[in-house]
């Protein structure tokens, strides 16, 4: 328990530095966000309205009181408005959050349920053909970036066969089977380098299992070789796979961009990019805050999976 | 090696293209040539042009100079500030250690993407904003990489004989520690520039990284996909080349990383599945005796890359009820590979090509698997060496115990733990009832190998097969476990079969002793008479060699040959005292001087005093 | 006896709890001992895992910083000798490990390890290191042709000759060896035992011998120091300890090696259970709580190492008299 105290600590601690780093380089920066922000076509606003902007946005105060009010807001969950049209930005978020993880959920149950049992079958028949074709196939997975499968997908499906839409978003309740249409190929995308990731790992820690002195021991009791792949390799041979998945969620919740914009996925990247062409400060902020919040919430769940997993790591 | 080959001459060629772009007479990658937009292969544009009427090769080789030249400046960056990082956390510890690595989880707390995406709201975007935001991506993976080897060669004793040689500090860290990391590191490198370049087009596609008009990969795709439908070639190339460079690149890797790292067979190793042998094809004989278990003629072979070797040959043994016989050799004698074969676990490059081995009226090495299985665990158990991999770390030691005793009698989970906790209390474990829900990790060596015995005796063996059940134990722990084994004997009436590389403990536990050196048995008997008379060279060098008494050890020189380079004749005859020609010429049979006594030597006779035999 | 080349004082160490989320207890390895070494003596430090043996040898050299004591090294007091100094003195003092895999750098030809110390010391000039590396290749028993050669070409054996002769190279008067031929098999530790009695003869080195194998020590040193759990149990001649085991955890320790010969094997005095952890050890007598002697008094005062006999054993135990 102590020890789960304690881990909640330092992601908490971790998040207020990111948070700290984010706020201050937006105001090391070089340049007013102001003047920016109103700069049109290289003609220098004028002085009068650039005033009125930092007044209004606080950039007037000094920076101890502006980080303050920063601090306090995060905490109220207040991350300010958008420059551009003053939106609150949390609302946006609380629109498009949701559908980035609907995304990055589908993806990643689609790679776990092919890759784990073909990474563990793979392993079992190591040097067989279905090992070479699907190593193969997952060197091959992980070479194509992202937005590379996406744009294909898109080309050959929706431009060429017109079997699939090439993009955009449906919500669920307004038409359930358009929506799972329009899901299916950006979650497809976004599976494809996690499923290749995983299949690696799941072979290589199968692998590793099989030749731990307990599966011997495990086959010396004249138990079924079922029952020593089920409880004895697959069961131990978890753990790293379980590892690098919590790892690569995290990296999606960044990578998801890709994909979003290559099929009109309304996720949290038509906002953020839209913020970080016009340097709408506060949505990127609160953007980048929550995302890195979201990936420390998964790295803690992960290590809580692990003490479950591994009783070694609960009493260490 | 081989698997370095082919991706790394890819990547050769495309680095050298890259660096050769200005030289090639490509055309101008920039130059816009509205006449000709889309146009298909042409003269001097055999890849055709763009959406601005550019030339598509041109820009594909000044792309690939683009993509490269950042995705490695980036790399070399991280690399250099990361491993000083890491050799400063790891080898001075305290501050230094915070500041240069515990820091770097900072940067672990931003997706990378979005990181990037940041950096470039700030900075706006551009070749220079890419390779600052990818080194600092990169940096993290360089200095844990370089902090986890340095902390492992810190504990390293040959780097601790240079630090006790008296050298400085530099002379360590340059001289012994950089050359350990120099490989991880290298293959971190690797890796860092392939995941650079997939990066730099990711961002310049979103239109964030390499400003237009200069050639990039990224933005070729960018563009081209504006007029897919129109020409979907412009799309095919610029994925093409970044595929196969990411695919070269990581292939690449991969090779590099099984060449470094030890741990993963650099190889792979095609493994034939064991034909198992007809039952029954050929007449066995009977087994000869009332033995709990009889080995005849046991020879295993295992097939490896310099051709199959025989680490165990014309092995015969036997153990009666209630009788421990103890199979003792140095490293390499074949003594755990007999045992192994007989309870049929070997891994499947070992065959057990010839031979028997009699349990209760049949040959366990001719028995199918379901056959075998009814029996390991059942009538017949082993305990390993070392309890603490032998014992799954993720299950209490009384699950795996219950698992053990389910396996072969047919009882309710609830009596299978009434049971194990019986067996506890009888393997010595104090508190059986607590004990049981304990993990392994969580028990001494001790209580570890007790739990290994009682899951071995869980279903009433008729044999149990110990192998070097106390090596790795103290020596006072390794009494209790050995009066445990002696008392379990007497009690049940079992045989045991005791491996061990200790003259001593076989002389306090066994009752014969099969002396194996280099694959074969050379001397058995009754323990007394071996150790009291030893008749083969072999057994006498090694009980002279055993510091007991105040006379001092004699060591025998030269070592016991690897199996691939066993000796024609006598295999002992190259460090032989008494070795003539005659031994080397032929391989000596096992003979047997009377009933339970058989020494392969054919000098023993004359070696030894006629009174000594009677 | 002469004078002690190398002497400790109440040596102490105390490792800090680890534990990546919270402190653990502080770990007492090796707690006030003294032990000295003669020239040309060889010293036995026997224990289980965990009787702080190791760390004893690793402060003795240096190599490790002690909590408490102080060691005297030629008649200086080595505690605050300074960097250049500590460097002057590892010249003549060096360390022989266990794993004859472990403790050579793969990467490295054995010859310039070999040379290593010669050149750290700038001890030859560099066109006669060669001749010197040969010599010591000699000395150990190797063919000089091959310090050429990396260390995975030998065997087991073989490297820890290697690791000998590059403990030798700076011309050592104190050498430690820690556990020198517990990987070995049998007939090759004999090999080990011999060459190390010979250098010892005929270097008249001073030796620290670390093992567990009491035979091994019985046999190849003069004195020995029994330890268990970081406490000095008894010492005196090695004579003396192997035939005479005065304290009850020599006697169990001697009685539960396994011996070749039936005759040697005293009564056999099972210990009950497993040591205690170092980061909790019993209060008073560290072995009570195995001890078949143990009374109440055993708890209450730490029992200090007192002079036994007339053959100059020394042992920590207030009952020594009545169990003798």
């Amino acid at each position: 328990m102590r020890w789960l105290l304690r881990r909640i600590g330092i992601s908490l601690a971790l998040a207020w530095i990111v948070a700290t780093i984010v706020f201050m380089t937006l105001h090391m920066v070089p340049g007013d966000p102001a003047e920016i922000l109103l700069s049109t076509g290289g003609v220098s606003p004028d002085p009068a309205a650039v005033a009125e902007l930092r007044e209004r946005l606080g950039l007037d105060q000094p920076l101890l009181d502006q980080y303050g009010h920063f601090l306090l807001g995060l905490t109220r969950g207040d991350l300010g408005v958008s420059l551009v049209d003053e939106y609150p930005v949390l609302d946006e978020i609380a629109l498009r959050l949701p559908r980035t993880l609907e995304l990055i959920l589908a993806g990643t149950l689609i790679a776990v349920v092919i890759a784990i049992p073909a990474g563990t079958y793979a392993a079992l028949h190591r040097g067989g053909l279905f090992d070479r074709i699907a190593s193969g196939a997952a060197a091959l997975l992980l070479a194509v970036p992202v937005f590379v499968v996406g744009t294909v997908l898109v080309l050959v499906l929706a431009q060429i066969l017109r079997i699939m839409p090439a993009g955009g978003y449906v919500p669920l309740a307004q038409n359930p089977w358009q929506h799972l249409t329009l899901l299916a190929l950006p979650s497809l995308a976004i599976a494809k380098g996690l499923a290749a990731v995983v299949f690696r790992m799941t072979r290589a820690s199968v692998l590793d299992a099989l030749s731990r002195d307990y599966v011997r021991t495990a086959h010396a009791k004249g138990i079924s070789p079922t029952r020593v792949l089920v409880k004895h390799v697959v069961r131990n041979a978890l753990t790293p796979v379980l590892t690098v998945l919590g790892l690569h969620m995290g990296t999606l919740l960044g990578g998801t961009v890709l994909v979003e914009y290559v099929f009109n996925w309304p996720g949290l990247s038509t906002p953020l990019l839209r913020a970080v062409e016009a340097r709408d400060y506060p949505m990127v902020v609160g953007i980048v805050l929550t995302i890195s919040g979201l990936f420390l919430l998964i790295n803690l769940i992960m290590d809580l999976l692990y003490a479950a997993l591994d009783p070694r790591i609960r009493t260490a | 090696m081989k698997k370095l080959w082919i991706p790394g001459a890819i990547v050769a060629l495309i680095i050298l293209l890259a660096i050769a772009a200005p030289i090639l007479g490509l055309a101008d990658p920039v130059r816009q040539d509205i006449a000709n937009r889309l146009a298909g292969p042409m003269a001097g544009s055999p890849l055709g042009r763009d959406e601005f009427g550019r030339d598509v090769l041109s820009r594909l080789i000044w792309g690939a100079r683009t993509s490269l030249g950042v995705a490695f400046a980036s790399a070399i960056i991280a690399g250099v500030i990361g491993t000083a990082f890491g050799l400063i956390g790891g080898w001075f510890r305290g501050l230094g250690e915070i500041l240069t690595v515990r820091s770097m989880d900072i940067i672990l707390c931003f997706p990378p993407v979005l990181l990037a995406l940041l950096v470039v709201t700030l900075m706006g975007p551009g070749a220079g904003t890419l390779i600052l935001v990818l080194s600092v991506l990169y940096l993290p993976g360089f200095a844990r990489v370089t902090y986890a080897e340095v902390l492992s060669a810190r504990s390293l004793d040959y780097v601790e004989a240079v630090r006790a040689l008296g050298a400085p500090t530099w002379r360590i860290l340059f001289r012994t520690v950089l050359p350990n990391v120099a490989g991880p590191v290298l293959v971190q490198l690797s890796l860092a520039v392939a995941s650079a370049v997939v990066l730099e087009s990711g961002l310049s596609f979103l239109g964030l990284g390499v400003v237009p008009p200069a050639p990039s990969w990224g933005l070729m795709i960018r563009g081209a996909r504006a007029t897919m439908e129109q020409a979907p070639m412009l799309l095919l190339w610029p994925c093409a080349a970044l595929t196969l460079t990411i695919l070269a690149m990581n292939l690449l890797c991969d090779g590099l990383r099984d060449a470094v790292d030890p741990r993963t067979p650099a190889g792979r190793r095609r493994l034939r599945l064991v034909d198992r042998v007809f039952p029954g094809l050929v007449p066995a004989p009977a087994p000869r005796s009332d033995a709990v278990l009889e080995v005849q003629n046991l020879t295993v072979e295992i097939a490896t890359p310099r051709g199959p070797i025989r680490p165990v040959q014309d092995v015969s043994l036997s153990v009666r009820a209630g009788e421990t016989l103890a199979i003792v050799g140095e490293s390499g004698s074949g003594k755990s590979v007999t045992a192994t074969a007989v309870m049929g676990l070997l891994p499947p490059v070992a065959v057990p090509v010839e031979g028997h081995a009699w349990l209760g009226g049949k040959d366990v090495l001719r028995l199918s698997e379901p056959e075998m299985r009814a029996l390991r665990g059942g009538p017949m158990a082993m305990v390993f060496q070392d309890p603490m991999s032998s014992l799954n770390p993720v299950h209490t030691v009384g699950a795996q115990v219950v698992e053990a005793i389910q396996a072969h009698q047919k009882i309710s989970s609830a009596e299978a733990w009434a049971k194990a906790e019986e067996l506890f209390k009888r393997v010595g474990i104090a508190d059986p009832a607590k004990r049981l829900r304990v993990y392994p990790h969580e028990m001494s060596g001790g209580m570890r190998q007790r739990v290994m015995i009682a899951m071995g005796i869980a279903n009433n063996p008729k044999l149990l097969i110990c192998d070097e059940p106390t090596t790795a134990l103290d020596v006072t722990v390794q009494a209790q476990i050995l009066d445990l084994l002696n008392d379990l004997k007497r009690e049940t009436g079992m045989a045991m079969i005791f491996i061990t590389h200790s003259l001593g403990v076989v002389s306090e536990i066994a009752d014969r002793v099969a002396v194996m050196y280099a694959g074969q048995v050379v001397e058995q008997g009754r323990v007394e008479e071996v150790f009291g008379n030893p008749l083969h060279p072999y057994t006498r060098a090694l009980l002279a060699a055993v510091p007991e008494g105040e006379e001092p050890p004699l060591g025998i020189p030269g070592i016991v040959p690897p199996p691939h380079n066993f000796p024609v004749g006598c295999r002992f005859a190259p460090r032989c005292r008494f070795a003539t020609a005659a031994c080397e010429a032929a391989p000596p049979p096992l003979e047997a001087i009377r009933a339970e006594r058989q020494v392969r030597c054919i000098r023993w006779h004359e070696l030894t005093p006629t009174e000594a035999v009677a | 006896m002469n004078a002690p080349l190398i002497e400790a004082v109440g040596l102490s160490k105390t490792f800090p709890g680890k534990g990546l989320f919270r402190k653990g207890r502080p770990v007492q390895a090796v707690k006030h001992i003294d032990a000295s070494v003669a020239r040309g003596e060889a010293v036995g430090v026997v224990g289980e895992s965990g009787s702080g043996k190791s760390t004893l040898g690793r402060m003795m050299l240096g190599l490790m910083p002690a909590t408490e004591g102080s060691v005297r090294f030629d008649g200086k007091l080595v505690n605050d000798a300074s960097r250049a100094e500590w460097r002057r003195l590892r010249r003549r003092m060096q360390i022989v490990f266990q794993d004859p895999y472990g403790s050579l750098d793969p990467r490295r030809r054995v010859g310039d390890q070999i040379a290593d110390g010669i050149s750290i010391h700038g001890l030859l000039p560099s066109r006669k290191r060669e001749r010197r590396v040969a010599e010591l290749l000699n000395k150990v028993g190797l063919d000089p042709a091959h310090a050429q050669r990396f260390p995975h070409e030998f065997s087991g054996g073989q490297r820890q000759r290697i690791g000998i002769a590059r403990a030798l190279s700076t011309g050592p008067d104190f050498l430690v060896a820690d556990e020198p031929v517990s990987a070995l098999d049998v007939s090759i530790q004999a090999q080990v035992i011999q060459l190390l009695g010979e250098l010892r003869r005929d270097l008249g080195l001073a030796m620290l011998f670390i093992s567990h194998d009491l035979p091994v020590v019985a046999n190849l040193c003069d004195r020995v120091i029994v330890m268990y759990l970081g406490r000095v149990m008894e010492e005196g001649t090695a004579r003396s300890v192997f035939a005479r085991p005065v304290h009850p955890y020599t006697r169990a320790l001697l009685s539960a090696t396994p011996m070749l010969d039936p005759a040697r094997r005293a009564r056999r005095i099972l210990l009950q259970g497993d040591p205690p952890s170092p980061s909790n050890p019993p209060s008073g007598c560290v072995f009570r709580t195995r001890c078949a002697h143990a009374r109440d008094a055993c708890a209450e005062v730490v029992p200090e190492l007192r002079p036994f006999g007339d053959a100059g054993t020394r042992v920590a135990c207030i009952r020594a008299e009545e169990i003798a």
